[in-house]
């Protein structure tokens, strides 16, 4: 199959739900950064080591579910077109929400914030726990200007941000868990009382 | 999500023309689609989908398939001896038909018709339907969709013989059509089959039919 089908070109696209629409739609502008954030959580998988089968094989579930919301946010809700999409089963937010305990448990307490980074895994992950809030921050506005929804797509979207709330969670929790495994202390932060030496 | 693999037996090609065959298949038991879906072979590294043209209740799965010339994969069940068996993973696809006030407008080339008689078999009724095809010769599965159809129009993209010059059917693109003779208003356009005739009618909608919907199958 042709990876380009020219469909796009005068900037337009189409929503799953039929509508034609600018490609700067709020829509696909949200459901693009769904996409930016499952392309950083495949290259993250690139940086973990290999042994670490149970938190790829999380990672992967957790790409397969950014591609579900990604088809419900390419539909116009209460469209009739969201009853062939399943909805997103509230167990994918247990399942990140046990994960996050057992590397918590794991790691050492927190008593600051700590710096972004360490090892490459570690900074991937920081860089998709951002992404994760842009695309959370923009579904609420998505969600607000639309309003009022139907009672199945208010609960619907409710369960979305819950889950992308709580990813963003994951992310932090694994980019200290990846350091960890990697033998790298995070960096607490300290504010910085004068300008750095440059010299 | 991984599709199930299932194993069919080819039962009998049929041409439809000169270059268009129609192949059928037993059903597996468990296996069910949507009016609109495809299934899809696997032979070496290649995968080729093809989209279903008999209707979800039917007890035989058909095809209509473009013999390619030089083409890897498509000439394949048309040299192959009926009994054979076959695997393919399915269905997939989300180009299905969704009931509305609007009104539906269908438009293929060649055997991106193929969903659009599938609809019909699962009663799908009073849409008009746009076939861009070369010649009369072509127009498969004309009689059940003129019965299906409130309008049934096939384009003629060659210039015709003179013998064939009166066959009823408008001479000229599907696009042309829509950009001439389709009235304006609020449509429900289905579009299926090459990625050129899609990617050149899109234009056309946005801007003579800017309040319809648009559902796209890309054979490219
Ligand atoms: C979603 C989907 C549904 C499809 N459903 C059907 C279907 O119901 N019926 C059907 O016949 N095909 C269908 N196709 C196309 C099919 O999957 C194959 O691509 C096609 O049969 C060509 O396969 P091939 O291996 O013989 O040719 P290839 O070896 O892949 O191609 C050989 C050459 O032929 C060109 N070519 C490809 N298609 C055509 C064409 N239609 N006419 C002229 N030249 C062409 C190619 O550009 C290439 O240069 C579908 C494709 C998709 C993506």
């Amino acid at each position: 199959m042709k990876v380009y089908t020219k469909t796009g070109d005068r900037g337009k696209t189409s929503l799953f739900s039929g509508e034609r629409v600018l490609k700067c739609h709020d829509r696909v502008e949200t459901y693009g950064e769904i996409d930016e954030l499952n392309s950083f959580i495949g290259m993250l998988l690139t940086f973990l080591p290999k042994e670490e089968k149970q938190i790829v094989s999380e990672i992967q579930n957790i790409q397969r579910v950014l591609f579900q919301i990604g088809s419900w946010l390419a539909v116009t809700p209460d469209s009739g077109y969201a009853a062939q999409l399943s909805p997103l089963d509230p167990a994918f937010i247990e399942n990140l929400e046990q994960s996050i305990d057992q590397m918590d448990q794991a790691l050492p307490e927190l008593h600051s914030f700590i710096l972004p980074g360490g090892g490459q895994a570690a900074a991937t992950a920081h860089v998709a726990r951002t992404i994760c809030r842009r695309a959370e921050r923009h579904l609420i506005r998505l969600v607000q200007n639309e309003k009022p929804l139907g009672k199945k797509t208010e609960e619907r979207m409710a369960i979305t941000q819950i889950y992308l709330n709580r990813l963003s969670d994951y992310f932090f929790i694994l980019a200290r868990y990846c350091n960890m495994l990697m033998d790298i202390a995070d960096i607490e932060y300290l504010p910085q009382k004068k300008p750095a030496d440059t010299a | 999500m991984i599709h199930k693999e299932y194993k069919t037996e080819l039962t009998g090609v049929r041409y439809l023309s000169a270059a268009t065959y129609e192949a059928s298949f037993t059903r597996p038991k468990n296996f069910s689609f949507l009016p609109g879906q495809r299934i899809r072979f696997s032979a070496k590294t290649i995968q080729r989908d093809y989209t279903i043209v008999s209707g979800p209740q039917d007890d035989r799965i058909t095809l209509c398939i473009h013999h390619i010339k030089d083409g890897k994969f498509s000439g394949i069940f048309a040299s192959t001896t009926p009994g054979t068996q076959f695997m393919f993973t399915g269905p997939h696809g989300y180009f299905r038909y969704f009931p509305s006030d609007d009104q539906a407008v269908f438009i293929a080339t060649g055997t991106g018709i193929a969903p659009f008689v599938s609809f019909v078999h699962d009663h799908v009724r009073g849409f008009i339907l746009l076939h861009g095809i070369t010649g009369p010769s072509e127009q498969y599965y004309k009689e059940q969709l003129i019965s299906a159809a409130s309008l049934y129009i096939p384009c003629f993209s060659s210039r015709l013989p003179d013998r064939q010059n009166t066959s009823a059917g408008f001479h000229g693109r599907v696009t042309r059509y829509l950009e001439k003779n389709l009235p304006s208003g609020k449509y429900h356009f289905y579009l299926c089959g090459s990625a050129g005739m899609i990617a050149d009618s899109l234009p056309i909608i946005d801007e003579r039919f800017p309040e319809s919907k648009v559902f796209i199958e890309s054979y490219a």
